[in-house]
C-alpha cells in the first residue's frame, strides 16, 4: 500500500513538475505570468510600412521601449490587410503548429477575412491591463465593420476619412453631393479617388447619403437597399465620370500614387483614412502649405484600426505584452503627436489617472485639418464588410469597365 | 537529369495541380466541394481575355519596337557595340530594376512629368490637360515604353554578340563583293540570321513580357489589366470568394504560355532540321 502510494505521490510531483514546461494556454495566465513568459521573446508584428513616420515611431519610439520594460524584441515585417490573410490561410492550410506571426495591424476587412478563416486568437483584450483605458462605450471603437469586437483585436487608433484640397486652387471646397458633381463637372481632370480602401470608403459615405444619410445603412447587409442606392450611385458617377482624372477610364491603384498626383499639381484633391495626414504630409514638406482636409456635409467614415493576434502565434504572451503597451497613456499621447504621426486615441480620457487628460488636451493642435471636434458632427459608422465588397466589384463592372 | 526536373518541372506540376484543386473548390480553406463555377464565370466573361488580349498587344509592341531600335543600331554600327565607350554603357540599363525603370517613365510622361514641363515651358501646351495620355492609358503606352526600354539594350548586346559569333561582318562583305548594296546585304543577309538565330530568345522574352507585374502595376490602366496584375487583384483584393478565379487564370495562362513556347520552339527546330 505504502508503494502504491508513494508510487502515485511520485507520478503526482513528476506530472505538476512536468506541466510548467507545456506551453500554458496565455488566456489563463495572470498579468505577472504573462510579463514573465514574455520576457526576453521576440515578437513577430506584420504592419503596413507605407508611411516614414509611422515607421518611426515603432522602430525609434516602441521597439526600444519594449525592449527595455519588457526585454522584448519586436520585428516588423511589411505586410498589410490581404498579406496577412494570404499568410494566415497558406499557415493553416499547410498545417503549420506555429505562425510566423504573433501580432498583426488590421483593421475592418481584414479582420472579417480572418474571422471568416477563424485564424485570430481570442477573447483576449480583457486581459491587458491597460484595456479599462479604452473607450469602449464608443460604438466607432467597439464595432467594426458593424461587427462586434468582442475581444478578438485591441483598438489602437481611431482616425476619421478626409478629404483633402489645394486651397491655392479651390477656394470653397464643395459640401454637398450636388456641390461636387457641379464643381467636377467644371474643372474637369482634377478630382478622382483611388480603387483601394480609401476610394471605396468615399463611395461608402456617397452610398450612405444616396441611401438617406445618418444610420440608413446600419445593420447586416441588406440586399434590397444596396441595390436601390447603389443604382443611383452608379448614376451619380456615370454623370461625372467624363470630367474625372484621365475621364474617369482609369482611377489611381492607391491612395499613395494619388497623393503624388495631388503633390505635383495633376490633381487638386486626394483622399486619407487619416485625417490629420495632411498635416504629417505637409511637415514632410510632401504637400504643398496650401493643402488643408475637410469633411463634406454628407460626412465621412470614421474607423478604429485594431492589433490582432493569429490563432497559431506562438508568442501569445509577449504579444499580449506589446499590446498593452501600445494602448498605454505614454503611448497613445506619442502617437496622437501630428509630428510623431497624428494618429488618434482610442482612450477614454475622462477614464485616465494623474494629468494625462490635461496632457492630451494640450497637445499642439493640428494646422491644415478641421479640429476633431468639427469632423466628428458628420462622422459615419463603417458598414457590414459585405456593401464594400459589393462596391468594389461593381464599381469595375458598373464604371471602371464601361 | 531526374535533378533537374526535380527541381524545376516538379514543383510547376504541385503548382498546377494545386491551382485546379483550388479553382475547382476541392482545396483551400473556405472550399465548398467540387464546382466548375469559378471555370464558368473566367470561361464566359470578357474580363480574362480581354486581359490576355492586351497582354499580348502589349509584349508584340515592346517587342517589336525594341527588335527594330536594336537592330537598326547594330546593322548601322556593329563595331561600336564591341569596342569603346558605348561596348560597357550599354550594359548599365540592364542593371535597373523593372521598378525603376516603371518609375523613370512615370516621371518622364505622366500628366505633370518632365516630358509635360518641358513642351509647357516652351509654350507648345496650355497645361497638363493638352499633354497626351501617355501613362496609365488603356493603350498601355507607358507599359510598352518602359519595355522597350529595358529590352532594346539587351537586344543590342544580343545581336551584337550574335553579328560577332555569326561572322556576319564577313558574309556582308561578300554580298558586297558580289554587288549588294549595304541595305540589301541588311536586310537578306545580315538581319535574317540574326533574327533566326535570336528566335527562341524573342519568344522567351515575350512570355516575359507578357507576364510582367511591377510596370503594369504603376503604368498601366485599370482596365483592361494585364495578366499578372488582374490575377494579383482576384487574389489579394476585397472578396475572398475571388481567389478561386485567380487560380483559374493562373492555370489557364500558365497552359497558355507553355503552350505556345512548345509550339513555336518545337515549329522552329523542325524547321531547322531541314535546313
Amino acid at each position: 500500500m505504502q508503494r502504491t502510494i508513494f508510487l502515485f505521490t511520485a507520478l503526482f510531483l513528476v506530472a505538476c513538475n512536468d506541466s510548467p514546461q507545456q506551453p500554458t494556454d496565455p488566456a489563463t495566465l495572470t498579468w505577472e505570468q504573462t510579463l514573465q513568459q514574455a520576457q526576453g521573446s521576440t515578437v513577430h508584428l506584420m504592419m503596413w510600412q507605407g508611411d516614414p513616420l509611422i515607421n518611426a515611431y515603432m522602430q525609434q519610439y516602441v521597439a526600444p521601449a519594449v525592449k527595455e520594460q519588457f526585454g522584448i524584441t519586436l520585428e516588423t515585417a511589411s505586410g498589410q490587410g490581404n498579406v496577412i490573410v494570404q499568410t494566415l490561410m497558406t499557415e493553416m492550410e499547410a498545417g503549420k503548429s506555429n505562425s510566423e506571426l504573433d501580432l498583426a495591424w488590421i483593421n475592418g476587412e481584414t479582420f472579417y477575412q480572418l474571422r471568416q478563416i477563424d485564424a485570430l486568437f481570442g477573447p483576449w483584450t480583457d486581459r491587458l491591463p491597460n484595456a479599462q483605458f479604452i473607450d469602449f462605450q464608443n460604438p466607432f471603437i467597439n464595432t467594426d465593420f458593424q461587427q462586434p469586437v468582442g475581444g478578438y483585436e485591441c483598438p489602437w487608433g481611431n482616425v476619421q476619412m478626409a478629404v483633402i484640397y489645394n486651397s491655392e486652387f479651390v477656394k470653397e471646397p464643395p459640401r454637398t453631393r450636388e456641390a461636387l458633381a457641379d464643381f467636377v463637372k467644371t474643372h474637369p481632370g482634377k478630382f478622382t479617388f483611388d480603387t483601394q480602401f480609401t476610394g471605396l470608403t468615399f463611395l461608402k459615405s456617397l452610398l450612405i447619403d444616396i441611401a438617406g444619410g445618418g444610420t440608413a445603412l446600419h445593420g447586416d447587409f441588406d440586399e434590397k437597399k444596396y441595390l436601390q442606392s447603389s443604382a443611383l450611385l452608379w448614376d451619380y458617377l456615370r454623370e461625372i465620370k467624363p470630367f474625372l482624372w484621365k475621364n474617369g477610364k482609369t482611377y489611381p491603384d492607391a491612395v499613395a500614387p494619388m497623393h503624388q498626383l495631388f503633390a505635383n499639381g495633376e490633381l487638386w484633391f486626394t483622399m486619407s483614412n487619416n485625417d490629420c495626414e495632411v498635416d504629417s504630409k505637409v511637415l514632410q514638406g510632401l504637400f504643398p502649405t496650401t493643402a488643408r482636409a475637410y469633411v463634406p456635409d454628407f460626412g465621412s467614415i470614421q474607423n478604429s484600426h485594431y492589433m490582432g493576434i493569429p490563432k497559431l502565434s506562438g508568442n501569445k504572451a509577449g504579444a499580449m505584452v506589446v499590446a498593452n503597451f501600445l494602448i498605454s497613456p505614454e503611448a497613445q499621447f506619442k502617437k496622437q503627436d501630428p509630428s510623431v504621426w497624428g494618429d488618434g486615441t482610442v482612450l477614454d480620457l475622462s477614464k485616465l489617472p494623474g494629468d494625462w487628460k490635461q496632457q492630451f488636451e494640450n497637445l499642439p493642435t493640428r494646422k491644415y485639418a478641421q479640429p476633431r471636434s468639427e469632423l466628428q458632427k458628420h462622422a459615419l459608422r463603417e458598414l457590414a464588410p459585405e456593401y464594400m465588397i459589393r462596391l468594389a466589384k461593381d464599381f469595375r463592372e458598373q464604371i471602371i469597365n464601361q | 537529369m531526374a535533378l533537374f526536373l526535380g527541381l524545376t518541372a516538379l514543383p510547376l506540376a504541385f503548382g498546377i495541380g494545386y491551382s485546379l484543386l483550388h479553382s475547382t473548390g476541392l482545396a483551400g480553406i473556405g472550399s465548398e466541394g467540387f464546382t466548375l463555377r469559378h471555370w464558368g464565370s473566367v470561361l464566359t466573361g470578357s474580363e480574362f481575355w480581354r486581359s490576355l488580349g492586351f497582354s499580348c498587344w502589349v509584349a508584340a509592341c515592346s517587342i517589336g519596337l525594341a527588335l527594330g531600335l536594336a537592330l537598326a543600331a547594330v546593322v548601322r554600327g556593329p563595331e561600336r557595340w564591341q569596342r569603346g565607350i558605348l561596348s560597357w554603357l550599354i550594359y548599365l540599363p540592364l542593371t535597373l530594376p523593372a521598378m525603376v525603370v516603371a518609375f523613370l517613365v512615370f516621371q518622364t510622361l505622366s500628366g505633370a512629368g518632365f516630358a509635360s514641363r518641358l513642351v509647357y515651358r516652351l509654350g507648345l501646351t496650355g497645361g497638363i490637360e493638352d499633354f497626351p495620355n501617355w501613362v496609365n492609358d488603356p493603350w498601355g503606352v507607358g507599359i510598352i515604353a518602359a519595355h522597350v526600354l529595358m529590352a532594346t539594350p539587351f537586344f543590342i548586346i544580343l545581336f551584337s554578340n550574335l553579328y560577332q559569333n555569326e561572322r556576319l561582318g564577313e558574309y556582308a562583305q561578300l554580298a558586297a563583293t558580289l554587288g549588294a548594296t549595304a541595305r540589301q546585304s541588311a536586310r537578306r543577309v545580315v538581319v535574317p540570321v540574326l533574327l533566326r538565330q535570336a528566335f527562341p530568345t524573342l519568344v522567351l522574352y515575350f512570355i516575359f513580357v507578357m507576364g510582367s507585374y511591377e510596370i503594369p502595376l504603376l503604368l498601366g490602366s485599370q482596365s483592361p489589366q494585364m495578366v499578372s496584375v488582374l490575377t494579383i487583384r482576384k487574389l489579394q483584393r476585397f472578396d475572398l470568394a475571388d481567389m478561386p478565379q485567380a487560380y483559374v487564370i493562373g492555370v489557364l495562362y500558365t497552359v497558355f504560355v507553355v503552350g505556345a513556347v512548345v509550339f513555336l520552339l518545337r515549329k522552329k527546330s523542325g524547321e531547322r532540321s531541314l535546313v
